[in-house]
């Protein structure tokens, strides 16, 4: 199809849709209901969204180098588990982040030896990773659910730094560094360029397999940072087994200005796309938007940025 | 002569792909589960075995229609609970059935058209279109209940001539499938454009005169049209509605298609290693069952076995 589109639309376009739906759901927000545009409120509502801001920083990563990383929802159970059951023992609480870290080490190593040295299908590989993981707790739960979560890791997640929950500090330090480590590092320009074209980017020299097994590495430890902080955000472990996790996480980075198999993008986008889930919940929340209608909207919001992407890509 | 084994073991250089080693593990697991359990191997089993199988033998072909052509449908489990929320209303089946024919055709449609025309990635388009069909399922029919039409539980549930109607079903539904992938000129074009898709040429079929942005939208129309036959078969086995019955068969069809040696890039598979695959994943579940063992370790057999079967299979393309 052809498309004849002004120039200044064009520009627009080139925005990722997250900003707008931002903007949108803001000034929604701001006109109908005032009374919640306080930052304590505010603060409330985007600290449920922080451990999915996390995730969504090795998301964007692996969809950088034309991958996905279905996994974190194996990851996070697992996680979840290990700290709610008391599986393992009497040990310090401060032991189970080393723990965690190694979990989502061992996990991105797997993903990575089968998507950048076997060659396996990323959405096969670790969707398969995500069962094994979910067999593995729900074998040792025998489908009970876990015990209480430690007190320690709840504390933190309910103090503040300055006016920001610190879930949600943390989050936007970990944004911070991920921007800077793509946009300084020499394995940032190796990601751009793998995710423009994976060819060209071999014969130039980039070590296409090792940046593809970095990635999904860095995304599975990621995972397990994420899955510290969702644990600590509840009191009681949880062995429910739910992909919304890595789905919602595709789905901020894609509203976030990441195109999918293409490799454009970067950190702030999707980070206002996570914003966006958060602004959207509290939205459709505060109008009284039954659970058929969140799906419905959560889907044509989706959609709409994609087509807006295509509409790009087919202009190009 | 081991290298020529190697070759067929692992698909390699086949158009089937590898579905020689899923049907070894079906053959020796449909074996060991007749000789160690006496319950395996009795008609009343192995019919529930076929009836259990059945909705994902269903989707798993129309699954496999798309990821022939280097697509993939994740609304096909939302669409499966759209029927059967579709078919439980409070209307005679003259309504209801041209409704979800209809509602499939639409489905179908807004992804086709959202993948070939507005350049969506096939993932994305049909994420979006799951959570816009199970939000409208769930506004149809907001919990289970309700009920089918009778004939409908009659000829899933019936007999025929003193066997399960279901050996009557599964037969018709296989042969409609080999008409349309292996026996038509249809079939030959997916194969030609998925081929294409693979190797990172995707006007190949289109320059050969081949209409390739017609065929996809096609193939997504009956995608959704075998999962509205899925839905129609499980609506009428719980002779009821349900909008999260079908949540499950979006991934499950993918694995099912996945492990008989379909590639997901394209170009590569066959209708008989998405049976193969299909009724693995039936026979884990059934089989464990019978077998005592622990039903939390399923899911972890299944993603093993999975993983097995693909980390042998030999592709080009990293990534997706």
């Amino acid at each position: 199809m052809k498309l004849t589109l002004n120039p200044m639309f064009s520009s627009l376009l080139r925005v990722p849709p997250a900003y707008f739906v931002f903007a949108a759901l803001f000034v929604t927000l701001w006109v109908t209901k005032p009374q919640l545009m306080n930052v304590n409120v505010m603060g409330v509502f985007v600290r449920q969204v922080a451990p999915l801001g996390i995730l969504v920083l090795g998301q964007l990563l692996v969809m950088r180098v034309r991958s996905i990383d279905l996994s974190g929802a194996g990851v996070l159970l697992i996680v979840n588990y290990m700290m709610s059951s008391g599986i393992m023992g009497d040990i310090h609480v401060l032991f189970y982040i080393p723990l965690a870290l190694l979990l989502g080490l061992i996990v991105g190593l797997v993903n990575g030896y089968l998507i950048g040295r076997r060659r396996v299908s990323a959405v096969i590989a670790t969707l398969a990773v995500t069962t094994i993981l979910a067999g593995i707790v729900q074998f040792f739960a025998s489908g009970k659910p876990p015990g209480a979560m430690p007190d320690f890791y709840n504390d933190i997640y309910n103090t503040k730094i300055w006016i920001f929950p610190s879930p949600v500090a943390f989050w936007i330090v970990l944004t911070v560094l991920m921007s800077v480590f793509l946009s300084r590092f020499v394995f940032g320009r190796y990601v751009a360029s793998i995710g423009e074209n994976p060819t060209a980017a071999h014969f130039s020299g980039v070590p296409v397999e090792r940046t593809v097994i970095i990635a999904h590495v860095m995304a599975s430890v990621i995972a397990s940072i994420a899955a510290l902080v969702q644990s600590s955000s509840i009191a009681v472990g949880s062995i429910r087994v739910g992909l919304e996790m890595p789905i919602d996480a595709v789905a901020a980075t894609i509203l976030g200005g990441v195109v999918f198999g293409r490799g454009e993008g970067g950190v702030w986008g999707p980070f206002f796309g996570v914003l966006c889930f958060a602004l959207l919940f509290v939205v459709m929340t505060s109008f009284g938007v039954p659970e058929p209608g969140k799906l419905i909207a959560r889907g044509l919001i989706i959609l709409l940025a994609a087509i807006l992407y295509g509409m790009r890509a087919a202009k190009s | 002569m081991t290298a020529t084994l190697k070759n067929i073991l692992t698909g390699k250089n086949s158009r089937q792909g590898l579905w020689i080693l899923p049907l070894i593990i079906v053959v020796i697991g449909f074996v060991s589960l007749s000789v160690s359990t006496e319950d395996f191997a009795t008609s009343q089993n192995l019919s529930n075995l076929l009836k259990q199988a059945m909705p994902l033998i269903i989707v798993a072909i129309g699954q496999m229609i798309v990821i022939l052509l280097g697509g993939m449908d994740l609304s096909v489990g939302s669409m499966i609970s759209l029927t059967t929320a579709l078919l439980a209303i409070d209307a005679p089946a003259v309504v209801t059935i041209p409704l979800v024919v209809v509602a499939a055709v639409m489905v179908g449609f807004i992804n086709g058209f959202s993948v070939v025309r507005l350049n969506v990635h096939p993932i994305i388009a049909t994420l979006s279109m799951q959570f816009i069909v199970l939000g409208v399922a769930k506004l149809i029919r907001p919990v289970a209940g309700g009920s089918v039409p009778e004939f409908l539980v009659q000829w899933v549930n019936g007999t025929i001539f003193g066997v399960s109607t279901v050996f009557l079903w599964t037969p018709i539904v296989i042969l409609i499938g080999w008409k349309l992938i292996h026996g038509s000129r249809y079939g030959l074009h997916l194969f030609a454009i998925g081929g294409g898709a693979a190797e990172g040429q995707e006007d190949a079929a289109h320059n050969f005169g081949i209409s390739d942005r017609r065929n996809i939208i096609v193939a997504y129309i009956c995608s959704a049209l075998f999962a509205a036959l899925a839905g129609a078969f499980l609506a009428g086995r719980i002779a009821s509605g349900d909008p999260n019955v079908g949540t499950i068969f979006a991934l499950d069809s993918v694995t099912a298609v996945a492990i008989g040696g379909t590639q997901l890039s394209g170009g590569i598979g066959g209708l008989h290693g998405t049976l193969i695959g299909a009724l693995l994943m039936a026979l884990l579940s059934n089989g464990m069952n019978l077998a005592n063992l622990s039903a939390f370790l399923q899911g972890s057999i299944k993603g093993g076995i999975l993983l097995l079967v693909v980390a042998l299979q030999s592709r080009k393309k990293m990534g997706l």
